[in-house]
Formats: C-alpha cells, structure tokens, sequence
C-alpha cells in the first residue's frame, strides 16, 4: 500500500515537472496596431526572428488609443500583456519615468539609425525604447490613370490647388474631390497638421507642440479660417469616412484625392499607378516614426531585448521590402525598397522631417484634438469654437 | 439561538465578498470625490468644478446646438428612449400575442436584447453610415440625401438613441408579455358583454392592471439609460464634438484617459445618488404590493 503511494506520487511529481517544461518553452509576444495587409506585411519579421532564434513569436493586435488606458492599470499591478509593445514614443517615456519599461540602452548602436530618431525615446541618458520604420505623410495621394483620364494636373500653387477641387467636383460620378478618411479622428488629423506645416512652416508645427504657440493664436486661426474651414464649406472634402473603405472608394474612382500617409503604397493593389503631392510651398512634411519598448515585467528581458534589436535592424529591412515604410535603420539598403516608396522618400528632399503633433502631444489632449477635427469637418462654421476648445484642453 | 448562530455563519462569505468588491468601493469613490487629486478635503469644490466642466454641461448649446454636455444628453436619452421603449414594448406584446406566429417574431425582436451591448455598437456605427448604412438607403428612397447620421453633431445622439431602442425594446416587450398573461381572461370577456371596444378595453383594463410591470421596466429603463457606455463608446466615442457624450463615458474620460481619479469620483457618486432615487421607491411599492 505504501510502495502503491510511493509510486503514485512520482509519477505525479514528473508529470507536473513534464507539463511544467512544456510550458516553459520560451515564446514571445508582441502587440502591434497593425491588421489585415499590415500585419500581413509585418509577419515576415516576426518569422525571420523565430528562425534565427528559435523562439516562438506571437502577435496580438491592440490600437494604441486603446493600449493607453489599458497599460497604466496592468503595469500598476506589474504585468504585462506582451514582451515587445508598439506605442507612441510620449507614452513611452511616460511609462520609463514611472519604472514600467526595461532599460535597453546598449541594445543599439545609435550611429546605424537616422541622426536624432532615437532621441524621442531617450531620457536621463538612458534608451527606452527602440525605433522601427516611419511613414511619411506626404500629401494628397492620386491615381495617375484617374489624372490622366480626366485630364488633371497637379497643381503648383495654392490657387491651383483650390482649381482643381472645384474641376474634380464638377466630374460626373465623383461624391467629393477629396475622400476624408476617419478613425477614431487621426487621418483627419494629419490633413490639418499638413495644413498648418504649409501654411505655418515648420517652425508653427513645433511651437504648437511645444505649447509657445496657441491654438487661438491669430496665425493659427488664420490657417484654419482661411485656408482649411473654405475647403470644407464648399464640399471639397468628403464627411468623415471609415479610412480603410475610404481607401476602397478612392481607388474605386468616388473620390480623386486621398490624405494618407506613405503604408498606402503597401495596400493598393497597383501602386505604379500611385501619384502623390504635397500641397505646393509645404517646407515641411511629417515623418512619423513608430517605435516599441520593452516592459519592466516581462519574463524574458534579454529574449526581449534581443528581438527589439532585430526589430529594429534586420526587421526594418524586410518591412521596408514589403512597401509602405522608410527605415530610420541606415543599414537598409535602398534597393530593397519598392520603386514607389523611393519616390516617396524623394518628397523629404529639401523640406524637414517633422514630428507627428498629436502623436508627441499626446496625453489627454490627443483624443480632445480628433474628436473636435471630427466636428469641424461637418460644421466647418463653428472653427472658432473648435480653437477655443483646443487651447483650453491644451492648457490642462 | 445557537441555531440562528449558525445559519447567520453562512452568510459570512457572501458578506465578506460584497464589503469587498462592493461596500468598500462606493464608500471609497464617494470619499475620493470629496478631495482633491492632491489630498485635501474639498467638500463639494469638486462637485463643482466637474458640473461647469463644458462636457458636463454646455449651456452655449442652447444657443448653437449639440454638444449640450453629457448631463443633458442623458436626460435627452431618457426622456425620449423611456417612453418610447415602454410604449413600444407594450404595443409587440399586445399585438404579438393575438397573430399567429407571435411566439417567433418575439424571438427575432429579442434577438436585440441578446446582442452584446459593444456588437451592437458596432453595428449601429455601420447601420447608420452614409455609405453601406440601410437607414441613410432607406432615407435616400425618399429624397433626404444620404449622410453618415453618427458624424453630425445634431443627429449622432438621436442616431444612438434610436439604435439603443432596437437593443432595449425586447426588455419591456418579455414583462409585459409576461405581464398580460397574469390579466384572466373572464376580466376581458366581461369587458365585452358590456360592450367594450378593444380599445377601450386595452386603456380600462390592460394598461392599468400592468401598472405593476410598467414600474419595473420605467425603473430598469432608466438605469440602464443612466449607465449607458458600452455603444457610445463603440460607435462615436462621444463625438463628434461631444456631441453624443454620456455621463458614464465622461466618467470613463475623467479615470482612465485624464488619470482624474477624483472627477471620476464625483460623477460616479451622482450616478449613484440618481440610481438609488428612482430604485428605492421602486422597490418599497414592490413591497408594499405584498401580502
């Protein structure tokens, strides 16, 4: 009877330590916000990783507006959902500064990344974060055979531009010469940081950001009044649209312009026929960088580590092939970019990088900024007010 | 003694997970919308400061239209939402228990109640978009041009409130089909010997015998208006403008996107205080009425 126990509690013990192993094998976990053709062009990195390594890698999508209310709590209770998180690089900080982020200095070498880029996730001296491919947000994109057909230009100057929104409205079948893509606020978001780029310099979009200029400032209410809110009262942008079936419908002819950043290249199904232009006298042109960190709680901090290094290095190399990304990693070479993104690239000539304004903002004010852009697209008389509420949630 | 002793033993951990995961919780939000995020009593400064909040409310809509702050938009939910769905509820029910085949329509009709409150959202986003939305192709038949109903500020409130209906309806429509089968039959044949008319008979005795079960859906209806979050969320976030804002999104905003723990505090507590309003003397009538 007792040999029987003996006996029964060791093959109990080993089946604990067997089912124990099996759930040990290392696997790690990334969160991104990318889905359908993103993901699809960002799996090959993970793949190339778990290859070189050996170490199983799994992806889980999260938006970040939703990753930001969700972090806060599960790092005040140390967990994490994931080992590698993709997030905006003012979150990221954020967290450092709160001791929720593993440390990686030394995991790079600052000379193989474009010259500043690192310097968004770099705090006290010490690295946080690491960078991954940018886009550019260059402008209103076309279909060249669209132009061609209906015997379209691009325009030069700004008189031009307003020129051809009222020829493209006048087309049979066109609902609206630009198609306004809408999220939870954001594509909306990048047309008025282009406006304000263009019609403020880079200079206006940096002093926004860092709070010297104010949204009710009369240069800022100049852009808006004069320049955004008249496109808007005479229909030449579409009401807000979901930006993935706004993308549909562009490509499908209802539209002839599209605001978008450069991944649209990655998700058309021709981009040769991909035109692109900034709005004439743009100087500047936003370069948004999508970085990832690390979280203090994983269980594999140097697995981890390791993996937010390819990611960085050989895995910007392979996403840039896939098309749609600018590396900010040197080492990628330019032929393995598609033809359409060195075009791309070529826009940032002669005008300056600028960071994404409500990404670097953030905080509180980022989803105050696209919910009353949401507004002013449908009430375009009621600007005023959207200023005023800017300023004011910007002053908290 | 010893007896009741002991029974009153087994009371003690559903005692002990309700001071836990429920006494301690309100006793502390409501003492946490007493002070300030630095620690200092406030007595009702908060209150105060989150009530003039534009987002709580925007007296300047009056004059321009929506956002009118989420306090108003809940009273706008109620007022319209409430009589609508109890009205309607009352109505199927009627209705579907005379036709033949009413036992599947009302289960297609619940098939709303069933839906989870974010799929809903979901689908309210889509249903009223002014591309593949079936109302704005509906509205287009008859000349109103088609627009994305959720995008505008003077219609994404009442574009929610009329998806929230299609959600809550099947609600009202269970009591009261419930409810009609405790009226006896002989009550409605003696209607007609005197010659009642069915419409008549539906105001002289269907109405008022299911007073019972209208306080019940009037008193779930409007705490479940109150609490409204989930579809808001999904289907316009409160926007565009605040146009569609809510209270318990507000409150949602204040705690996890502000990190303001104590203004969370404050319209979690007049939540509250609004609830137990209206489900106290629900609850002493339910009471009273038995024997």
């Amino acid at each position: 009877m007792m040999r029987r126990k003996v006996v029964f509690l060791l093959l109990t013990v080993l089946a604990v330590f067997s089912l124990t192993g099996l759930a040990a094998e290392k696997k790690l976990t990334v969160i991104s916000g990318w889905s359908g053709p993103e993901m699809d062009a960002f799996m090959p990195v993970l793949k190339e990783f778990e290859k070189e390594t050996g170490i199983r890698v799994d992806y889980q999508i999260y938006r970040a507006e939703d990753l930001a209310v969700l972090l806060p709590a599960q790092f005040d209770s140390k967990t994490a959902p994931a080992d590698v998180i993709f997030m905006w690089a003012w979150f990221i900080n954020k967290q450092a500064q709160n001791g929720h982020v593993l440390e990686v200095t030394g995991a790079l070498n600052e000379s193989d990344f474009v010259p500043g880029v690192l310097d968004a996730v770099k705090s006290g001296g010490k690295l946080w974060g690491a960078p991954y491919t940018g886009k550019i947000k260059p402008g209103f994109w076309y279909r060249k055979s669209f132009f061609k057909q209906h015997g379209l230009a691009v325009p030069n100057t700004w008189e031009e531009f307003v020129d051809l929104c009222a020829r493209i409205k006048k087309l049979p079948g066109v609902r609206a010469p630009i198609a306004s893509g809408n999220g939870v606020g954001w594509p909306l978001s990048d047309v008025t940081e282009h406006f304000i780029a263009t019609f403020g310099g880079p200079e206006m979009t940096r002093d926004l950001i860092a709070g010297k200029v104010k949204w009710t400032d009369p240069a800022v209410r100049a852009i808006f009044e004069n320049r955004l809110a008249p496109l808007l009262k005479a229909g030449y942008f579409s009401e807000p649209i979901e930006w993935t079936m706004a993308a549909d419908l562009w490509w499908a002819g209802d539209y002839a312009l599209f605001f978008m950043g450069s991944w649209i290249t990655g998700m058309v199904k021709d981009p040769a026929d991909l035109g692109v232009f900034a709005l004439p006298g743009a100087r500047g042109l936003v370069f948004g960088t999508d970085y990832a960190f690390v979280p203090a709680y994983t269980k594999y901090p140097a697995e981890a580590r390791k993996l937010l290094a390819h990611l960085a290095t050989r895995g910007q190399t392979l996403q840039v092939a896939a098309g749609g990304h600018i590396a900010t990693y040197t080492g990628a070479p330019l032929d393995v970019y598609p033809p359409v993104d060195r075009e791309v690239a070529a826009l940032l000539r002669g005008r300056e990088a600028l960071p994404d304004l409500d990404d670097t903002i953030g905080g509180e004010w980022q989803p105050a900024f696209w919910d009353q852009l949401k507004l002013l697209w449908v009430s375009p008389d009621r600007v005023g007010e959207v200023l005023d509420t800017l300023q004011r949630k910007a002053g908290k | 003694m010893r007896t009741l002793r002991g029974r009153a033993l087994f009371f003690v951990p559903a005692l002990a997970l309700l001071a836990v995961f429920v006494v301690y919780p309100v006793v502390n939000t409501v003492w946490l919308s007493f002070f300030t995020s630095e620690g200092q009593f406030a007595l009702l400064g908060n209150y105060g400061e989150v009530l003039s909040q534009p987002e709580m409310f925007d007296p300047r809509g009056f004059a321009r239209g929506f956002p009118y702050g989420a306090l108003v938009h809940n009273v706008m939910w109620i007022v319209i939402h409430l009589p609508l769905t109890a009205g309607l509820g009352l109505v199927l029910a009627v209705i579907l228990r005379e036709i033949r085949g009413g036992a599947i329509v009302k289960s297609i009709i619940f098939l709303g109640m069933v839906t989870p409150m974010v799929v809903g959202g979901v689908i309210l986003r889509f249903l009223f978009d002014g591309n593949v939305g079936i109302l704005p192709s509906l509205m287009s038949i008859v000349g109103i041009p088609r627009r994305t109903l959720t995008a505008y500020p003077d219609t994404a409130l009442f574009s929610l409130i009329l998806g929230s209906l299609w959600l809550w309806t099947p609600f009202s429509m269970i009591l009261y089909s419930a409810g009609l089968e405790t009226i006896p039959d002989y009550v409605y044949e003696a209607a007609v010997i005197d010659g009642a008319s069915p419409m008549r008979a539906f105001f002289a005795i269907t109405v008022p015998m299911l007073r019972p079960v209208t306080g019940v859906v009037i008193t779930m209806t409007f705490l479940w208006v109150l609490k409204i979050f989930d579809i808001v969320y999904v289907a316009t976030m409160g926007g565009p403008g605040g146009a569609s804002n809510v209270l318990a999104l507000q409150m949602y905003m204040y705690a996890f996107r502000e990190f303001d723990a104590n203004s969370a505090a404050v319209v979690a507590t007049l939540l509250m205080l609004v609830a137990l309003a209206v489900s106290i003397p629900t609850f002493r009538s339910v009471r009273g009425e038995q024997p």
